[in-house]
């Protein structure tokens, strides 16, 4: 009887797990299993365009700007890349680490290396909107109540805080780009950039990548200069700015979890709700 | 011990940052979230300072080679 229960009925929506893990495996094909191909297609070619670019770009050589005593079989695992597992495994049966023999780092470098990592956080953020679409088919969605979680936290990642002025909590988004913009800044400045060197610090760039178009656009305009001598809080700034990128990974998900409360109705998570009785008694 | 009072005032800025950010990610009401923080931000500098401390006594006893 359990089994019997426990199957899906003909018709039913796929699982939100299934869609979510499907995107990350290719980009689109949890939207596909929803019949929203539309938004597969889109979300497809777009993240993957990306991807193939970015390896155009950089010859496919972002693996192999890691010195060879960090390289193995999971060395992509903590890169921002990896959100697009697809399109890495494929990269990394076919470039890897290369053949072994060295040659120099193209001139697309740096941009083709922004490109494959925006790729794979988009990717993560294309698989938490196919979950909440997929519990959305099956739940008890109020119109109307909140913006798309998804849409919140892609404007998350692109400015950091944007995502909480969309839902209306202005005062908090303020907060949250000031402290979060502050801090990459203040990390930036005493690491005098060289955090925004992938070459340099590849680990610890995959952390600021989550600041998104701001990371990026300072690395572009001012992250590849040749440094004469270390800059005497060169570690500080490095891990500072990381840690930036880190929070605001906490953000988005603040955000996708306050609009995903009101969408489905149900009370957000605060320090009441841990309260138990006494708390409830007040 | 160089530059010992820039190290502390990079130290409480980053956890106030952090602790600043734990507090919104568990409050989602702003007043709630915004007098959690004093509480929060004390404790973790507390248990930091103690940490350190403890930290110094180990150095100072078993890894000493002075």
């Amino acid at each position: 009887m359990a089994s019997a229960a426990s199957q899906t009925a003909p018709g039913a929506p796929p699982s939100a797990n299934a869609c979510a893990l499907a995107t990350w495996l290719v980009p689109g094909a949890g939207h596909f299993m929803l019949g929203d191909r539309r938004t597969a297609l889109i979300g497809f070619l777009l993240i993957q365009g990306l991807y193939l670019a970015g390896v155009m770009l950089s010859d496919g050589m972002f693996l192999q700007v890691l010195p060879p005593e960090m390289r193995g079989r999971f060395a992509g695992a903590l890169t921002p890349e990896a959100g697009n597992l697809g399109a890495l495994l494929l990269q990394g049966r076919q470039v890897g680490f290369g053949n072994g023999v060295p040659r120099p780092f193209p001139e697309g470098l740096h941009v083709g290396m922004i490109l494959t990592s925006t790729a794979g956080i988009l990717n993560l953020l294309l698989a938490a909107r196919a979950h909440f679409d997929a519990r959305a088919r099956s739940g008890a969605v109020i119109e109307g109540a909140a913006r798309h979680p998804g849409t919140c936290v892609l404007l998350g990642w692109l400015v950091p805080g944007l995502g909480h002025l969309l839902q209306g909590r202005v005062a908090r988004g303020l907060v949250a780009f000031v402290l979060i913009v502050g801090l990459f800044g203040l990390g930036t400045a005493l690491a005098e950039g060289t955090n925004l060197d992938r070459t340099r610090h590849f680990y610890y760039w995959a952390g600021q990548a989550f600041l998104g178009p701001i990371a990026f656009g300072a690395e572009l305009a001012n992250g590849h200069a040749m440094m004469t001598e270390r800059p005497e809080y060169a570690d500080a700034g490095v891990m500072l700015a990381s840690v930036a990128g880190m929070l605001n990974v906490m953000l988005l998900l603040d955000v996708y979890g306050f609009s995903d409360a009101k969408l489905f109705g149900r009370p957000l998570f605060n320090e009441g709700s841990r309260g138990g009785a006494g708390e409830a008694a007040r | 011990m160089n530059d010992l009072g820039l190290h502390i005032g990079l130290f409480l800025l980053v956890t106030a940052v952090v602790v600043a950010v734990s507090c919104m990610f568990t409050e989602a009401d702003d007043a709630r979230a915004l007098r959690l923080f004093p509480r929060r931000y004390a404790t973790f500098v507390v248990i930091s300072a103690v940490v350190v401390a403890v930290m110094l006594v180990a150095e100072h006893t078993f890894a000493s080679v002075s």
